[in-house]
């Protein structure tokens, strides 16, 4: 059981992450690269090219949220700290991602010269544009959507992955490494609702910015396919 | 214009079948007693269930039987006649024939004459779509009473001799449901007047999300998943057997969906304001095992929406899980042994597993005589 939200606003906000993340997944349903792999219909060029999509938004991952740790003042120091040791520990996983995509039989310089898609492009622009705002709250709810993806998704889509190239989990550290550990993150989450939560115009900015980070995250991966 | 839920009725076929006697009747695979059975038995809670099967494997009632015995019985409860009847809506996941509909076979069982007839197709939730087209049509005011009727005869797929004919070793997807499911049916009397102790519909709403997932639960699909064809591509019927594509199929992994999608609705229906949470009196969910209503349960309490557990009314245990007819076998037995009184709000939940159809009902429990 997760960490409890005891707040009214904080309990009012959960309630709306929950029903953004229940869209989101349906909006990565509707995706046709995630659908191939749900349908078994999946190969390891599929997954090549999405870890080569996927390098960028984990790269610029540790950026935003550095940069949004650093945009909270005092008053808000324990959040601060919390922000910091997150993106200390994610700052190098996308050396984890380079692996298995070597792994899987990409080459290395192919995908270090790889560019971010237009999905990835706005994904990020928005992000570090809410991320440089004073005091950025709103954060949570970014934090929420790729956390979860972690936490919810990186297991079963690694399971898929393995099936559908017949593999081990020889090509999918990076995947397994999130849904092992993004338990923990999401519990600190879970735990931030209430301090964070302190007016209904902090609940409505964290959800929205839940929100568009959903889709934005979905655009990147509807952009994988039109490389 | 005011629907009620005048009459319940149901159908449960032969004498219930405990945990041990479920495999003796649907038959040993290969005369090999099967490795999954307890697991899923003990997850599911389920203790006692019906089958329409003896033990030779002939099936003592047809769906339509089954459906028709709930249908009398339900009238039976009512002072209406069942020449009064104006409407049958009829639900299940297979009918006795591939075609017509099902709902002509339970018409010509009952002798209901010069009656509006449809017939709802899916899974567990196609009752509820069916319940939803009478009551819809009695707000409309076409007719005064209708009946609405879910039956389910799914151990006819569970024969071991299904299993044999595709190949003897049961895969988990295909095996799965054999210990979950079985047979019986449910039926309600919607009318325009409230009568005795009854219940007014206040809203049936469902959200289907097919466009957004593959498919969960199934018969059509061969064993061989980068197989795509469906059961009637195949030159022969024996050969879309002997591929498994006659099995029934759980596709396991895609499970969890259903309890996010059963809170989501309950969520969207909370911020569009058709549920209140503290006002709910009563829950009934229809899940197809005791492991996702805690699931469920819990996801509630941590979104601070929970029902308390005293609130929660389920059959399942003793009942069964009889896909689309359960919800409706559900309210009959609350109402004939759930103490409850005017102004009791009910809600009930059908999450479908199928390609994720999910379906709630909220009820006001109505008194004749203080309308």
């Amino acid at each position: 059981m997760k960490a409890e939200v005891t707040s009214e606003l904080g309990q009012l906000c959960l309630r709306g992450l929950m029903r953004v993340w229940f869209d989101f997944e349906r909006q990565l349903g509707r995706v046709p690269l995630i659908a191939r792999l749900e349908s078994g219909r999946f190969d390891r060029a599929d997954y090549r090219q999405l870890l080569l999509h996927w390098r960028q938004q984990v790269i610029e991952g540790a950026r935003w949220i550095s940069r949004t740790a650093s945009s909270f003042d005092r008053d808000f120091a324990a959040v601060r700290s919390e922000v910091i040791s997150h993106a200390q520990e994610e700052h190098r996983d996308y050396e984890v991602l380079e692996q298995d995509y070597v792994a899987a039989g990409g080459d290395l310089s192919t995908l270090q010269q790889g560019r971010r898609n237009a999905g990835t492009e706005a994904l990020h622009a928005f992000l570090m544009y809410r991320a440089s705002q004073t005091n950025p709250v709103d954060m949570l709810g970014a934090m929420w959507i790729i956390e979860g993806l972690g936490q919810k998704m990186a297991n079963d889509w690694a399971g898929r992955v393995e099936d559908a190239t017949d593999s081990n989990g020889e090509l999918t550290r990076f995947m397994r490494y999130h849904g092992a550990n993004d338990d923990g993150h999401m519990e600190k989450l879970y735990a931030l609702l209430d301090t964070l939560c302190r007016s209904q115009a902090d609940v409505d900015a964290i959800l929205r910015t839940a929100r568009v980070t959903g889709r934005l995250y979905a655009l990147q991966l509807e952009e994988v396919d039109h490389e | 214009m005011t629907v009620y839920i005048t009459a319940t009725g149901h159908f449960l076929p032969g004498e219930p079948i405990d945990n041990e006697g479920i495999e003796p009747l649907l038959g040993r695979i290969n005369g090999k007693p099967s490795r999954l059975r307890r697991r899923i038995l003990e997850s599911n809670g389920i203790r006692q269930r019906h089958y329409a099967l003896d033990a030779e494997h002939n099936t003592t009632h047809s769906n339509a039987e089954m459906a028709a015995l709930a249908g009398r019985n339900c009238l039976d409860q009512s002072a209406l006649p069942a020449s009064r009847v104006q409407l049958l809506s009829a639900a299940t996941s297979q009918g006795d024939l591939v075609l017509p509909g099902f709902g002509s076979a339970v018409q010509a069982n009952l002798g209901l004459s010069d009656i509006e007839l449809h017939t709802s197709h899916g899974i567990c939730s196609s009752s509820m779509m069916a319940l939803k087209a009478a009551f819809t049509a009695l707000k409309a005011e076409e007719h005064d009473y209708a009946l609405v009727i879910a039956s389910e005869l799914a151990s006819r797929l569970f024969k071991a001799s299904r299993y044999e004919a595709a190949g003897g070793q049961a895969d988990f997807k295909a095996e799965f449901l054999r210990w979950m499911l079985s047979d019986g049916a449910g039926a309600f009397l919607l009318e325009r007047r409230s009568r005795g102790l009854c219940y007014r519909i206040d809203w049936i709403r469902g959200f289907s999300h097919a466009d957004a997932f593959p498919v969960c639960m199934s018969v059509g699909h061969p064993r061989d998943t980068h197989d795509h064809r469906t059961w009637q591509d195949f030159p022969t019927y024996a050969e879309a057997e002997a591929a498994g594509a006659l099995l029934l199929r759980q596709d396991v992994r895609l499970l969890d969906q259903i309890v996010k999608l059963g809170v989501d609705g309950y969520l969207r229906l909370i911020d569009s304001g058709w549920i209140q949470p503290d006002r709910i009196d009563h829950l009934l969910c229809h899940y197809s095992s005791h492991y996702f209503k805690s699931r469920i349960h819990d996801m509630l309490q941590q979104a601070g929406v929970g029902i308390p557990e005293s609130k929660w009314y389920s059959n399942l245990s003793t009942r069964g899980n009889t896909g689309c007819a359960s919800i409706f076998i559900m309210l009959d037995e609350f109402r004939r042994s759930r103490e409850h009184q005017s102004g009791d709000t009910i809600l009930c939940m059908v999450p479908e597993s199928g390609r994720f159809n999910t379906v709630y009902m909220q009820l006001t429990v109505m008194e004749e005589n203080r309308q």
